[in-house]
Order: C-alpha cells, then sequence, then structure tokens
C-alpha cells in the first residue's frame, strides 16, 4: 500500500499556498487531538498500573509521581489460582484454535475454490448463510450436546469447533485468496500427475502464507479475547482463562486492589498489542479487504 | 464463481476413461467433499442440527436436567404480552443499535475523509486509530471504561477542571447505557479502514472534472464521494448493526452481569445469557434466541430490499 499517488488533488490547484498550509496545520491538529483523546484510556489505565496505589483515583494525569511494578506481583498472585495459570490456558487454547482454523478453513477453502463437484455451489451458499447467523442460535443445542459428551469443565468445547471449521468468516477469506492464485499452477502440476491433496499441500498452501497469516493472527487474537465461550463452559477455576480471571477480580475483590487489576488487564493486552506492533500492515490490510469486523 | 474451468481442464484420472460409474463419482466428487469433511460435520454437528434443535427447544419448557416438555407458543406468547424484562432488553438493544451504529460510521467516515486528503503520517494516524477497535472487544477495556466513568473515574476528574460535578455515569440509569454507546464508537477503526479502502478506488478525474465545473468541495462530497461510496456505506452499516445486536461482553462486565441499574444495560444477549445459564430456562431461551435470528433476519432482509434506493452500483 503506497499512500503516495493521491496527493492533494482534491485542493484544486488554484488554491492559494497559504490556505493550503492552514487547511493541512488544521486537520494534523484536529487529528493528533483526536489520537490523544482515544488513546488516553489506554495510557492512564498503563500508568495505573504503575502508580502507587492511594494515587489512582486521585490523579487524571498519565505519569506516574513515582514508578513501582508492586501492582503486578499483586495482581498476579490476586486469586486463589495464579494469573500464571491462566495465561497459560489462554495461549493452549489460542493456539490449538488457530491451528484447528487455518487446518480445516484452508481445507474447506480449497475444495470451493478450486474442486469440481456436484453441489459446490449449494454447499459454498450454505455456507455463507452461515456467516450472518448469530451465534445464540446454536447454543443451547451445542452446549447440551457437549454436556452430554462430558465435555463442560474442558478445553473441548473451545477448541473442537475450530477443527471443524465452525468459524465460517475465514473460509470466505480463504475462498477469496485462493482464487486469485493463477490457475496454470495447479494444471501445470495435474499435468506432472499430482493429485489434489499434492496441490493443495505443495501449492496453494505455500503460496497463500500471507492469507494463512492474517486468518491465523485473527483467530488468535479474537480467541484471547473470547470471554462467552470460557463463561459458559469454564467453571473451575483452575480452567480459567485471563478474561475469566479478570472477571473474577473485578468481582471478589470488592474491587479494592485496583492497581492489581489494572496490572493484569494491561497484561491481558500486551499479546494482542505486540500483534499489532508487528503485523500491523497485515490486520489493516486483511480488513480493507475484506471488511473485517474488527 | 470461475471455478467452472475446471471442467473443462480434465482431471487426470477421467482422461483414463474409467468405466464404472462409482469409480468415476469417486474420481469427480470424492476429493470436494474429502476436503469438506470437517467442515461438513461441523456444518450438521454444531450449526444446522442445533438449529433445528434448537427451533424445537423454543416451543417446550426445558431445564436441562428433565427432559424437554412440549409447551406449544407458551414462550413466545409470554415474551410477548407478559415479560416486562424482555421488552426491556428489547428496548435497551434497539436504543443501542439505533444511536451507537450511526454514529459510529459517522466518526469513522470523517476521520476517513480527513485522512484521504493525502494526510502525511496517515499509516501512523491509521493506526492509532485501529488500535481501539483492535483491543476494544477486551475484558480489559470493559474494566477500564467501567472505571473512567465511575464517580470518582477519569471522566469526571476532567469535568471538575471545569466546575463540572459529574455523576456516576455508569451508576445512573440515565447515563449508563450512553457508556456503552461511546465505548462501541470509540471502536471506529475498522469501518475507518473500509472507508479508506472505499474512497481509494474513487477515481481522482471526477473530482478534477467537477473542480473545473466550479464546484464546491461540499457539492463534490455530496455528489460525488457519497454516491460512489455507499456500497461501503451499506456493508459497513450491515456488519455493524449485527454486530451490535450480538454484543455482550461490555454490558456484562460494567454490570456485573445484571444488566443495571435498572435494567438500563440489559442487552438482549444478556437476558437470554440469564435465562439459559441463570435460570436454566434453556426452552425460553432459544425463544429468544429465535427472536433475535429474526429481528436480523429482518434487518438484513429490509437493507437489501431497500438498497436498490440507495445504493449506488456501477455496472
Amino acid at each position: 500500500m503506497t499512500d503516495a499517488p493521491m496527493k492533494l488533488t482534491v485542493v484544486g490547484a488554484e488554491t492559494p499556498l497559504w490556505r493550503k498550509r492552514a487547511i493541512s496545520i488544521l486537520s494534523h491538529a484536529a487529528l493528533i487531538g483526536a489520537s490523544i483523546l482515544m488513546l488516553y484510556p489506554l495510557l492512564w489505565m498503563l500508568a495505573a498500573s504503575f502508580r502507587p496505589e492511594n494515587e489512582i483515583f486521585t490523579s487524571a494525569s498519565i505519569i506516574p509521581s513515582e514508578w513501582s511494578i508492586d501492582a503486578y506481583f499483586r495482581g498476579w498472585n490476586g486469586l486463589r489460582t495464579s494469573f500464571g495459570v491462566f495465561f497459560t490456558n489462554s495461549f493452549i487454547i489460542s493456539i490449538l484454535s488457530v491451528v484447528g482454523n487455518v487446518l480445516a478453513c484452508s481445507l474447506a477453502a480449497f475444495a470451493f475454490a478450486r474442486l469440481e463437484f456436484r453441489g459446490r455451489r449449494l454447499w459454498f451458499a450454505l455456507m455463507l448463510m452461515t456467516l450472518m447467523l448469530p451465534y445464540q442460535v446454536t447454543l443451547i443445542p451445542q452446549y447440551v450436546l457437549f454436556r452430554q459428551l462430558g465435555w463442560v469443565d474442558t478445553f473441548l468445547p473451545l477448541i473442537v469447533p475450530k477443527f471443524l471449521a465452525a468459524d465460517a468468516f475465514f473460509i470466505f477469506l480463504m475462498v477469496q485468496f485462493f482464487r486469485g492464485i493463477p490457475r496454470e499452477l495447479d494444471e501445470a502440476a495435474m499435468m506432472d500427475g499430482a493429485g489434489p491433496w499434492r496441490i493443495y499441500w505443495k501449492i496453494m498452501l505455500p503460496l497463500s502464507t500471507p492469507v494463512l497469516a492474517t486468518a491465523a493472527i485473527f483467530t488468535f487474537i479474537w480467541t484471547w479475547d473470547d470471554f462467552f465461550g470460557p463463561l459458559i463452559y469454564l467453571n473451575q477455576m483452575r480452567d480459567y482463562t485471563v478474561m475469566l480471571g479478570l472477571r473474577t477480580f473485578t468481582d471478589s475483590t470488592g474491587t479494592s486492589d485496583y492497581g492489581g487489576l489494572f496490572a493484569m488487564s494491561v497484561l491481558s493486552l500486551v499479546p494482542i498489542f505486540l500483534f499489532f506492533l508487528v503485523f500491523q500492515r497485515m490486520l489493516i490490510e486483511g480488513i480493507a479487504t475484506t471488511g473485517m469486523k474488527r | 464463481m470461475t471455478a467452472r474451468s475446471f471442467e473443462t481442464g480434465t482431471p487426470a484420472g477421467e482422461r483414463a476413461g474409467s468405466p464404472s460409474l462409482w469409480s468415476r463419482i469417486w474420481q469427480q466428487d470424492a476429493p470436494g467433499y474429502l476436503f469438506l469433511l470437517p467442515w461438513f460435520i461441523g456444518f450438521f454437528g454444531l450449526t444446522l442440527g442445533p438449529m433445528i434443535s434448537s427451533l424445537y427447544l423454543s416451543f417446550t419448557h426445558f431445564d436441562l436436567l428433565t427432559a424437554p416438555r412440549w409447551a406449544g407458543l407458551d414462550n413466545y406468547v409470554r415474551m410477548f404480552t407478559n415479560d416486562p424484562k424482555f421488552s426491556a432488553s428489547m428496548r435497551v438493544t434497539m436504543f443501542f443499535v439505533i444511536f451507537s451504529v450511526p454514529l459510529k460510521l459517522a466518526f469513522a467516515l470523517g476521520v476517513a475523509l480527513l485522512l484521504n486528503r493525502g494526510m502525511k503520517g496517515l499509516p501512523l494516524y491509521r493506526a492509532l486509530f485501529y488500535l481501539p477497535s483492535l483491543l476494544g472487544a477486551s475484558v480489559a477495556i470493559a474494566i477500564l471504561w467501567r472505571q473512567i466513568f465511575a464517580g470518582d473515574g477519569l471522566v469526571n476528574k476532567f469535568l471538575a477542571l471545569f466546575g463540572i460535578i459529574g455523576p456516576s455515569w455508569i451508576s445512573n440509569p440515565n447515563y449508563s447505557l450512553w457508556t456503552l454507546i461511546v465505548l462501541s464508537i470509540w471502536q471506529f477503526g475498522s469501518p475507518m479502514i473500509i472507508f479508506l479502502a472505499g474512497l481509494r478506488q474513487i477515481p481522482q478525474d471526477m473530482y478534477e472534472a467537477a473542480s473545473l465545473d466550479g464546484a464546491s468541495k461540499w457539492r463534490q462530497f455530496w455528489k460525488i464521494t457519497l454516491p460512489l461510496l455507499t456500497p461501503v456505506v451499506f456493508f459497513n452499516a450491515i456488519i455493524q448493526t449485527i454486530e451490535a445486536f450480538k454484543s455482550f461482553t461490555p454490558a456484562f462486565i460494567i454490570s456485573g452481569g445484571t444488566g443495571n441499574p435498572i435494567n438500563s444495560t440489559l442487552f438482549y444477549t444478556l437476558y437470554l445469557y440469564q435465562e439459559a445459564f441463570g435460570f436454566f430456562r434453556m426452552g425460553y431461551a432459544s425463544a429468544l434466541a429465535w427472536v433475535l435470528l429474526a429481528l436480523v433476519a429482518i434487518f438484513t432482509a429490509f437493507s437489501f430490499l431497500t438498497s436498490k434506493y440507495w445504493v449506488h452500483y456501477d455496472d
């Protein structure tokens, strides 16, 4: 994405230079002001996690008078079970979800994009329809099913659906990308006697790393953030994810240890923020080209 | 769907000319269905099956422990005639959708227009504005919000600088829902990115021609930018509205799972959760889910039907 070629044709050539300057300065001022306003709460929370407890509610500034990391230790052990366990659980669930989603969705997407079989259009249309389906409609029977399987209080209800490509959005994303890969490549491979599996594994996947990475990152972030799934399926504190741990923290402490709560909140955002720093371009392009919801 | 050209590029097996019908089906259809196998299990086992089952449950009383008891239309009748919490949650959700979606899209479009003027530092601004939208779904942000809008929170500290004593926004039923609307608007980043991508598709020569004809910026916006952008507006509006209907976590965290004060943040999804997993009225909760589906479906159908009157498709 280059941002250069659309320079100021909007402000016509007749506009005097001083006016262009003024408009530019005003726009920057507005944007900088808006950025500060938007990011202030985040910076304030960051600062609150490092400042002495008694200062949290008296100060609106984003620079603590003195820095301390006590709150991180207090928060880490603020509940019966350590946040170390919650972070481990969240990582296990998120990473397995990524593996499942990327595998299952790319298999389905390959079938939809490249294979010819009877009923393909019908299945594709049904897949698209599930995109719009509110999850509440399948929630209760799914819960009953997983309960009968004895999966409540395990990670399975959160992970297994990912291996069954339940998140159709990513199938759609990958179908779009696969269709852009030149067909001559698979046809040449076919001439050499390669079957669909080899074409999928040796040609499509290696050429699709951008879309696979986008799907992997968004799966990780959405699973990491997921609150509803863990809320209904995980009741034992040793199984909690970070999000459930945070929620329990807000309830149980009677909100006495705000420093610890903010410290753990900040820590819970760190993995997402790292993705943002490293893969920002990829995330933004993913949204721009596919219209993702967040 | 361009995949049709595959029919002419004959698969190797077919060229050999397999005689039996079964082996032809195997050659032709099996790979597709094998690749789709995980999705099929998911589609039938986790989507279609549960949908049918949930429709059935919506006509029963079901507490998870004993078998469902047929109840006919009881659940639906109760919902629309004798359930103040249902009407409260419906009002709250509608209010939230009607205010948060247009305001969020207006912010997204406004900032996108500003950024699209060839601003220096566009990638930086774009990233900064996107950040809240990426982080926003987290429980951590809901916790932060609860503090910001508390009686002794950040917002009131700023107001105090101007001598204004703000209320406790979170626990005042007049404002509590607005704090959630503000939280939603704060996450305008992803529709903004989609708007930016759309703005880039508009050919620059249209503006040049309009400028030569002496059209003002204002007129150019209404006559060129907005009409050409309507497909993107349409897309964003649908996605964001469905998301708003499904919103759950912020209301749950900010109200501690209650939907209070006086049900003012009782989102529809929150009420459904309470009925299902608080009171184990699974039949009633299923009926609530189907009403939600009907709402989303009606909204989507209505948008598509009216779209031909206001969405500009160039073909």
